[in-house]
C-alpha cells in the first residue's frame, strides 16, 4: 500500500493509515488500554513494518473504526466531500490500485467533455493469501497470538 | 468514555466471541453517501479529523488496521 500512495500522491491522492486496535494480542503487542500504548504502537507498525503513509489513531473505543464496520484491514477512498467511491471489507493494493486508476480516468472523460453520471457496482475480488508473511507477524506478537489463531480456525 | 466499550473493543484474546462482534462491515455507511466524520491523532500527538484529511485531495485512500 505504500508503494500505491507514493505512484498517485503527485495526482491529488492522499493515503493514510488509521490505527485501529490490536487484532491479534500477545505478549509483545497487548490488547491496548490506554491513548499512550497506542502511540506507542503505532510507532512500532511505521518502524518495524516501515509504513511510509501518515498514520492517524483513532479513539481507544474505536469509534471511527466502528462507524466504518470496524474490519481487522478494511480499506476506504473517499472523495473530497467525504463521500465514499470505493470500500472493500479486506485490503489488496491490486483492488486499491484498480479503483484508483478508474477513478482518474473519470476524471480525464470528464475533462474531455464526457458527459458521466454515478451508479453503484459490487465485485468480487481477490488477494494473495500469503500464510507464511502472515504467521511471521503472529510470532511477532507473541506466541499467544500464534495460539490463539490456531484455535480460532 | 464508556469504559466496558472500551474494554470489549480492545479485547484481550482472539477468540470468535470477542472478535466476532466487530465484524460488522454489511452495517458499514453505503458508497455514495457522505461518510461520517471522526476526530483522529496523528503521531505527534495533535489532533485532527477524517474530514481534515479527506478535504486535502481529490481522493484519499484509508486502510484500517494495527500492528498485530
Amino acid at each position: 500500500m505504500n508503494a500505491v500512495a507514493d505512484k498517485y500522491a503527485d495526482q491529488e491522492i492522499g493515503s493514510i493509515f488509521l490505527y485501529t486496535h490490536e487484532a491479534h494480542p500477545g505478549e509483545n503487542y497487548l490488547h491496548l488500554t490506554s491513548m499512550e500504548q497506542k502511540f506507542e504502537h503505532a510507532r512500532a507498525l511505521r518502524d518495524v513494518y516501515g509504513v511510509t503513509r501518515p498514520i492517524l489513531l483513532d479513539a481507544l473505543d474505536g469509534a471511527c473504526h466502528r462507524a466504518y464496520g470496524s474490519m481487522p484491514n478494511m480499506s476506504w477512498i473517499f472523495n473530497r466531500a467525504g463521500m465514499p467511491v470505493y470500500k472493500s471489507d479486506w485490503t489488496d493494493s491490486l483492488s486499491v490500485d484498480y479503483a484508483i486508476r478508474y477513478l482518474l480516468e473519470v476524471g480525464e472523460r470528464r475533462s474531455d467533455g464526457q458527459r458521466m453520471a454515478p451508479f453503484n457496482v459490487e465485485r468480487m475480488d481477490y488477494r494473495v493469501q500469503d500464510r507464511e508473511d502472515f504467521y511471521k507477524g503472529l510470532e511477532r506478537n507473541g506466541p499467544k497470538a500464534v495460539r490463539e489463531f490456531d484455535e480460532a480456525f | 468514555m464508556d469504559s466496558d466499550l472500551i474494554q470489549r473493543y480492545n479485547y484481550d484474546e482472539f477468540v470468535p466471541e470477542k472478535f466476532g462482534p466487530w465484524m460488522r462491515f454489511l452495517e458499514s455507511p453505503a458508497v455514495g453517501q457522505k461518510g461520517p466524520d471522526f476526530p483522529l491523532w496523528d503521531l505527534e500527538e495533535n489532533e485532527t479529523s477524517l474530514s481534515a484529511i479527506w478535504s486535502q485531495n481529490a481522493y484519499t485512500i484509508v486502510e484500517f488496521g494495527s500492528f498485530t
